[in-house]
């Protein structure tokens, strides 16, 4: 090298950027998975820069919220990072336009370390810690940056344009990790969009008790670190829409929440910020946000498509991760979505590694990844689910309005104070559960239906 | 009893009032381009953009097509999905020249 040529560190200062060609392998969004698959490049001795559009990462990026960690755990670590509780207790519950019906889960195992792998996190504090990591690792992360479209050479995809002035920036490996709103992705035809029945709208707000510091501990019944997850389903929470509510506490907040189908959305129920505050209004929910103030106000879709919408993973010079890829089960009890970002990103970066010792680009050399994930509990969680979202949907009225209503009555019969016998109470509640499921012959039948959520 | 929960509703505040911090307002941020062409008044019989707006920044225009006011966008990407005729041209906007790098 010659005395007047820059340094590899100049060639990168901020004024004149020339990143081109410099990087083994760009990771378009620095969310959960892409920081997960930056993290691991970067680990394995890769070089890797991470382009997020937001002014941090974690500005943009809106869930629920509650962080599983199973991979996670393994890559950073958790003593270190911004969590807000662990779940300490689910709890599941049935709404009508006024009454409830709950169950809850609060075994004393999960108060022990590693706490069932189930946090509550911010994501605005939680995404800028992993993506640090990332960057403690060796990865470079450019921020304010949004990527515009692929650069391909023939079928491969060699780089990125981004909205910089002279902003295509080439490398041999692209992660895409943009999330459900995969503009890029499906621009250069690495899939295609989604059907509005196979979106849901979400909003959340995070509420603060600016005149109560107890709030939390007393209404949710959370001691030290200890939180809760609860989950609504029925026309209190969303009308009859296919999608339910949340409510989760954060450390001195509490995040809550609608979801549900953009094809409801749009025919019948109100708009997305009236069933949002219709849900904050019911008897159930209202004694547990009282006095709060909102803080912030979010909303984004998330992909619900499951296996059926899950594109070709793996193509010459990239590969497709976390939403991007579709990645979410959401199966009515289970809403997970963050695993299976950091897990995809986990062995997309494995994988490209691996394939850049022997300098190898096609998606034959990337294969590994979509196997790897084939093996995991990723793609076989979203296997097994998938039926069960096809069948609610066609129980959609039975699920989300008759079942709650029945369960309600018979509830309120079998648990009546008057002059009658108890035995009275309970055939009259057992009536009521039978008739809404079409008799013992419906009961039966439902019962297979619905055989594989717990075998 | 009834319960009376003083969090904000729609009918006693408007979301403009509640929106205390919008994320997407950081600045440096940038705002997403939501186009609406023209096709939306020759073809459209519903408003399904506008009634899937989390945010409420569409407004029905005096000669029946829809606009957004950008600068209360969430981004969320509902409007695209929910216009039966893909008319919703959800692109991120691209930046003027003279913007350098930023890293860290
Ligand atoms: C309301 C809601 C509730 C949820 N609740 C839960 C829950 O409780 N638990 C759970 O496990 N999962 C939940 N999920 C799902 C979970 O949030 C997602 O599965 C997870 O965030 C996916 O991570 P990701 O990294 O793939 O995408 P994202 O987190 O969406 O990250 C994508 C990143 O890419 C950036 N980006 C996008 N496009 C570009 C571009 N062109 N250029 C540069 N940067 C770009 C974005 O700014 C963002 O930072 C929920 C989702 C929603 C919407
Ligand atoms: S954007 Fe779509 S839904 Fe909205 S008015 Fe135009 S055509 Fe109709
Ligand atoms: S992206 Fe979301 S917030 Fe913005 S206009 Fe569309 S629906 Fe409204």
């Amino acid at each position: 090298m010659s005395d007047d040529e820059p340094t590899e560190e100049e060639r990168r200062t901020v004024d004149d950027p020339n990143y081109d060609g410099a990087f083994d392998a760009i990771v378009v969004g620095a969310g959960l998975a892409g920081s997960a698959a930056a993290l691991t490049m970067a680990r394995e001795g890769l070089d890797v820069v991470m382009i997020e559009r937001g002014s941090y990462p974690g500005a943009k990026n809106v869930f629920g919220g509650v962080l599983y960690t199973p991979r996670l755990r393994e890559l950073v670590d958790l003593d270190e990072a911004p969590l807000e509780r662990y779940v300490a207790e689910k709890r599941f519950s049935v709404l009508t336009e006024d009454d409830e019906v709950a169950v809850s889960i609060r075994p004393d195992a999960w108060n022990d370390p590693p706490h069932n792998d189930s946090y509550t996190v911010l994501r605005g504090e939680f995404d800028r810690w992993l993506a640090e990591q990332a960057v403690a690792a060796g990865a470079t992360l450019v921020t304010e940056t949004t990527v515009t479209g692929l650069v391909r050479e023939g079928d491969r995809i060699v780089g990125v344009e981004t909205d910089r002035p002279d902003g295509t920036l080439r490398a041999p490996y692209v992660v895409l990790a943009e999330g459900g709103n995969s503009l890029v992705s499906e621009r250069a035809g690495l899939k295609s969009s989604e059907s509005r029945e196979n979106v849901a709208v979400a909003v959340k707000e995070v509420l603060e008790f600016p005149e109560n510091d107890d709030a939390i501990q007393d209404r949710f019944r959370a001691v030290d670190d200890a939180g809760a997850a609860y989950h609504y389903f029925g026309d209190g929470a969303v009308g009859d829409s296919f999608g339910g509510g949340f409510v989760y506490t954060n450390e001195d907040t509490v995040s809550i929440g609608v979801a549900y189908r953009i094809s409801d959305a749009v025919t019948g129920q109100p708009k997305p910020e009236r069933t949002l505050n219709e849900f904050k209004d019911h008897p159930a929910v209202a004694p547990l946000v009282r006095d709060a103030r909102t803080v912030e106000y979010t909303a984004k879709t998330i992909p619900e498509g499951g296996i059926g919408s899950v594109p070709e993973l793996v193509h010459d010079g990239a590969v497709l991760v976390g939403d991007a890829a579709g990645l979410v089960l959401n199966s009515g009890i289970h809403l997970e979505g963050t695993n299976m970002a950091v897990e995809s990103g986990y062995h997309a970066g494995e994988t490209i590694a691996h394939a850049a010792e022997k300098r190898a680009t096609s998606a034959a050399a990337l294969r590994a990844y979509s196997e790897a994930l084939a093996d995991s509990y990723v793609v076989k969680n979203l296997r097994r689910y998938d039926w069960l979202t096809r069948t609610v949907e066609e129980d959609r009225d039975l699920v989300f309005e008759r079942l709650p209503r029945a369960l309600v009555d018979a509830g309120e019969d079998y648990f009546a104070v008057d002059n009658e016998p108890k035995e009275s109470h309970a055939q009259r509640a057992k009536r009521r559960l039978l008739s809404a499921v079409g008799g013992w012959t419906g009961a039966a039948k439902l019962a297979f239906r619905y055989r594989k959520t717990i075998t | 009893m009834s319960v009376q929960p003083s969090v904000p509703t729609v009918e006693n505040d408007s979301l403009e009032d509640r929106l205390y911090t919008v994320k997407y307002d950081d600045p440096g941020d940038s705002h997403l381009d939501v186009k609406v062409p023209n096709i939306c008044e020759e073809k459209c019989t519903t408003d399904d953009c506008i009634q899937v707006c989390p945010a409420n920044v569409w407004r029905e225009g005096e000669d029946g097509v829809p606009s957004i006011a950008y600068e209360n966008c969430l981004e969320c990407g509902s409007c695209r999905w929910a216009c039966p005729y893909d008319n919703v041209s959800w692109e991120y906007p691209t930046r003027g020249a003279g913007v350098t790098y930023k890293h860290g």
